[in-house]
């Protein structure tokens, strides 16, 4: 069993980096853990290497890979990109799961997938795969970035427009329900604006539209005049309102809560004092990158607090256990049953993205992930045996204790007397099944 | 109606059967308090049944004692030869005698006139309409059976609120905001095909972790597991025809039969899109077969739920997207109109007509006039039947129609 001591954290050292010590030292648990969040999972390469390293270094390597992701991204850009004719992104969404397994840089894919619940853009209304296409690029190009560079682009892309039913932006009709979304989900969050905000800044969205899934700037339909925002006042266009939204604190404060979320629990809203340092850093320069570098280096990302915090979404839990097997799988099949299990990747239900945390798991999702686990470790069927449990204890050579190690890092133990004779599929599926293995 | 008993009953009676006390309150005490402490809570379902397409419901609930409905339908009038009367100007379709029997036993109800206000004759923007439950917000983002869900769902409660049953996409009536609403064909597709591991003994605390929630949800599926082989056991006896309504409501009475908490089904006929209930020609071979499947599949289902008394949990609800027009088209089929009736099946249901059949001569571009707002049977099957406040799914009041049983 991982020991974990709960560590009473005053505010002052809690994002001060985690240096371990007798009472928190480093082991298998938190090498896991950290692979969960900042990762899809680990091999068992992986989870040895980081035991050697230490935290700080193996986050390094999460943060900063030493392999040319550029390179990879553009050779996986080139292999996913659609016919310009192709409506349905379900191939894109293949692609995607494809790319968060192979990749060299698995947080970015993580924090890739963080921007598209945050941004929920459902491809269904985009109807344009190349469009969805450019849209996941943006994302991923901000995803470690700057947000002040990101939101003026989400503005400007097509695939945001037309999930939003915003592709005629008429000075006359001024789209409340747009400026409302901008406002509400993406930036300053329910409560911190008024109706006149929402108005004044559809108005200077008007002028936009997406002709052909090509956003257009249509002169005449600009609105030109005064603006009053957020108590600010000027002849503001669409980029006014991105940099007036960013900076407004409340930003700061709802991008540090969210991503507070994805990386450390889901369990305890934070307390407000407790992200006050991070909100205040970010809304300087609005660089993501240093956040989640705070977070994932701090004494709290290594505590109780966050520990086992998380439910795992379908993507996490599926995707931990192609990562631990070492090979990868048919994703035009997993995309599918991973929206069985209620995550449509590129089909979030609303643009507040998906719900998560406990409303992931009920009992039809909780069999639906016992039948997804069995069906990626059988040796036919539609993922065509290619996770090989066997081959997988062969090489590392560690018994029937060692999908335990692998998958839960001892978290949790067997009961139903599996041994070193049990087919390894079967010990695999024990492990991948006990309640624990769905908490991130 | 006598709904609590009666359900307790059949949920001791489908557990006994099961044999689920015995095997699983060996490692899962906490579980099974709960459950039965879950027993005093509400347990109605609602079964939500879309005909996609546009039903006519002129042809479908026919007024063969008006001479307006025998001008406007010169050929497609030929279907009131053979109709199930109801009254002295009302008849079911000839092959509806499934519904004529529910008729009359008092298990179903018409709702007559139902529509909306500046209602859309387009079918996806109708159809959404239908879906949102608002159709001056086309660009709400979640239909109303998802709203009910998310309203219905609770903490470490593990249950489905809803589900849609059937082999088209989810309609988006059942989009929901927070919760997952699963589609299945089959009640094993919530069975795990290989027993998890067994799990350890929860404590039921007030304040569980989410741990323990997980726990509880694993020994819940497996006795899940043996719940679902019991009802579907329960059921091949019975008598459905091959229609593949018919397979799915049987789904769905199996599912009801397990007793595993879902509140709300849905499912359609007609295949999502345009075709199904949408017949501008050639009508009457269609039409008549559409309406023979919805009678005779519906008719098996209440069958077989009162068998164990279960039809008294039930409420189902049909809707279209719209009715069509009074008059034939010139090619033998009607074109979209506006209002048609909503039928409610179910132990529950006074039975009977409730509104006056609308006019065939004050008419809207020939279709007829809606006097009941479709929301109105939505916020009376949302506060009536399921318990939850339907201004909180629906956004607005709306008055309630007098349906039920005391």
């Amino acid at each position: 069993m991982a020991t974990l001591t709960q560590h009473p954290f005053d505010l002052a050292t809690a994002w001060a980096r985690y240096e371990p010590d007798e009472r928190r030292p480093w082991n298998l648990a938190w090498a896991g853990h950290l692979y969960r969040r900042a990762a899809f999972g680990a091999t068992w390469d992986q989870l040895q290497r980081a035991l050697r390293d230490g935290p700080q270094r193996t986050i390094d390597g999460l943060l900063r890979p030493r392999a040319d992701v550029a390179a990879f991204n553009r050779q996986h850009d080139e292999l996913e990109t659609p016919p310009n004719d192709e409506n349905s992104s379900n191939d894109l969404r293949a692609w995607w799961l494809q790319r968060m397994i192979r990749t060299p840089h698995p947080l970015l894919e993580k924090m890739t997938l963080f921007w598209h619940g945050h941004f929920g853009v459902n491809a269904t209304k985009v109807n344009s795969a190349r469009t969805m296409q450019q849209h996941l690029q943006l994302l991923r190009k901000h995803a470690l970035g700057s947000f002040r560079e990101m939101l003026p682009g989400i503005m400007r892309d097509a695939a945001v427009l037309l999930s939003l039913d915003a592709k005629a932006n008429r000075k006359a009709l001024p789209n409340k329900d747009l400026a409302r979304c901008f406002m509400e989900t993406f930036t300053l969050g329910p409560g911190r604006f008024s109706d006149r905000d929402v108005h004044e800044a559809a108005r200077a969205f008007s002028g936009w539209f997406v002709l052909q899934n090509q956003l257009r700037l249509i002169e005449r339909e600009r609105d030109s005049e005064t603006k009053h925002i957020l108590g600010r006042e000027g002849r503001f266009t669409s980029d006014d309102v991105a940099r007036i939204l960013v900076e407004q604190p409340a930003t700061s404060q709802t991008i540090v809560r969210k991503i507070y979320r994805w990386l450390i629990s889901e369990t305890v809203e934070p307390d407000e004092r407790l992200l006050a340092p991070l909100a205040e850093s970010f809304a300087k320069n609005h660089d993501v990158f240093p956040l989640v570098e705070t977070l994932l280096r701090s004494n709290l990302f290594f505590s109780a607090m966050a520990y086992r915090q998380r439910m795992k979404s379908p993507v996490e839990f599926a995707l931990g256990i192609v990562k631990g097997l070492e090979e990868t799988v048919p994703t035009l099949p997993l995309a599918e049953a991973l929206a069985r299990l209620g995550q449509n990747l590129l089909h979030p239900p609303t643009a507040k993205g998906w719900c998560g945390g406990q409303r992931w798991i009920n009992h039809a999702t909780l069999a639906g992930r016992h039948n997804l686990a069995a069906a990626l470790l059988k040796s036919d069927g539609p993922f065509g045996g290619k996770l090989d449990p066997a081959a997988v204890t062969g090489r590392h050579g560690s018994g029937s204790k060692f999908f335990l190690n692998l998958f839960l890092q001892g978290d949790a133990e067997l009961h139903d007397g599996t041994d070193a004779n049990t087919d390894a599929r079967r010990v695999a599926y024990a492990a991948l099944t006990l309640p624990e293995f769905q908490l991130a | 109606m006598n709904t609590m008993n009666q359900t307790r009953r059949s949920f001791i009676k489908t557990t006994l059967k099961a044999g689920v006390f015995a095997s699983f309150a060996g490692h899962a005490p906490g579980l099974l308090a709960r459950t039965a402490a879950a027993r005093q809570e509400r347990d109605t379902v609602l079964v939500v049944l879309q005909l996609s397409g546009g039903n006519d419901g002129l042809n479908t609930v026919i007024p063969f004692g008006d001479d307006a409905y025998h001008r406007g339908r010169p050929t497609l009038r030929q279907v009131a030869r053979g109709a199930h009367k109801l009254d002295s100007h009302l008849a079911f379709h000839p092959r509806m005698e499934g519904f004529h029997r529910l008729y009359r036993d008092g298990l179903l109800t018409i709702v007559q006139g139902v529509g909306y206000a500046n209602a859309d004759r387009n079918h996806p923007g109708a159809m959404h309409n239908w879906h949102t439950a608002d159709p001056r917000s086309p660009k709400l983002q979640t239909g109303w059976l998802g709203r009910a869900a998310d309203r219905l769902w609770k903490p470490d409660a593990a249950n489905v609120p809803a589900m849609f049953v059937g082999a088209i996409p989810q309609p988006f009536a059942a989009n929901a905001e927070q919760v997952v609403v699963p589609s299945v064909r089959s009640p094993r597709e919530l069975v795990s095909q290989y027993p998890p591991p067994a799990g350890r003994d929860v404590p039921s605390g007030s304040n569980p972790s989410w741990l323990d929630s997980l726990r509880r949800c694993t020994a819940q599926v497996q006795a899940n597991n043996r719940r679902i082989e019991s009802a579907m056991s329960a059921s091949t006896r019975n008598d459905y025809p091959q229609f593949q309504l018919a397979q799915e409501l049987r789904t769905i009475a199996q599912l009801i039969r397990a007793d595993l908490g879902i509140r709300i089904f849905f499912t359609e006929l007609g295949g999502g899109n345009i075709g199904g209930f949408d017949n501008h020609a050639g009508q009457l071979g269609n039409h008549c077969s559409l309406l023979h499947q919805l009678s005779e599949s519906v008719a098996a289902f209440i069958r077989d739920l009162q068998r164990d008394q279960l039809h008294e949990r039930l409420l189902l609800m049909s809707f279209s997207e719209f009715g069509r027009t009074v008059r034939e088209n010139g090619r033998r089929g009607t074109d979209h109109g506006v209002a048609a009736p909503v039928f409610l099946a179910g132990g529950g249901l006074k039975g009977g007509l409730c509104g006056a059949h609308p006019s065939l001569t004050d008419l809207d571009k020939d279709g007829l006039k809606f006097h009941t707002d479709f929301r109105r049977i939505y916020a009376t099957a949302l506060d009536r039947w399921l318990g939850l406040d339907s201004r909180s799914v629906l956004g607005a009041s709306f008055a309630p129609l007098d349906l039920f049983n005391a």
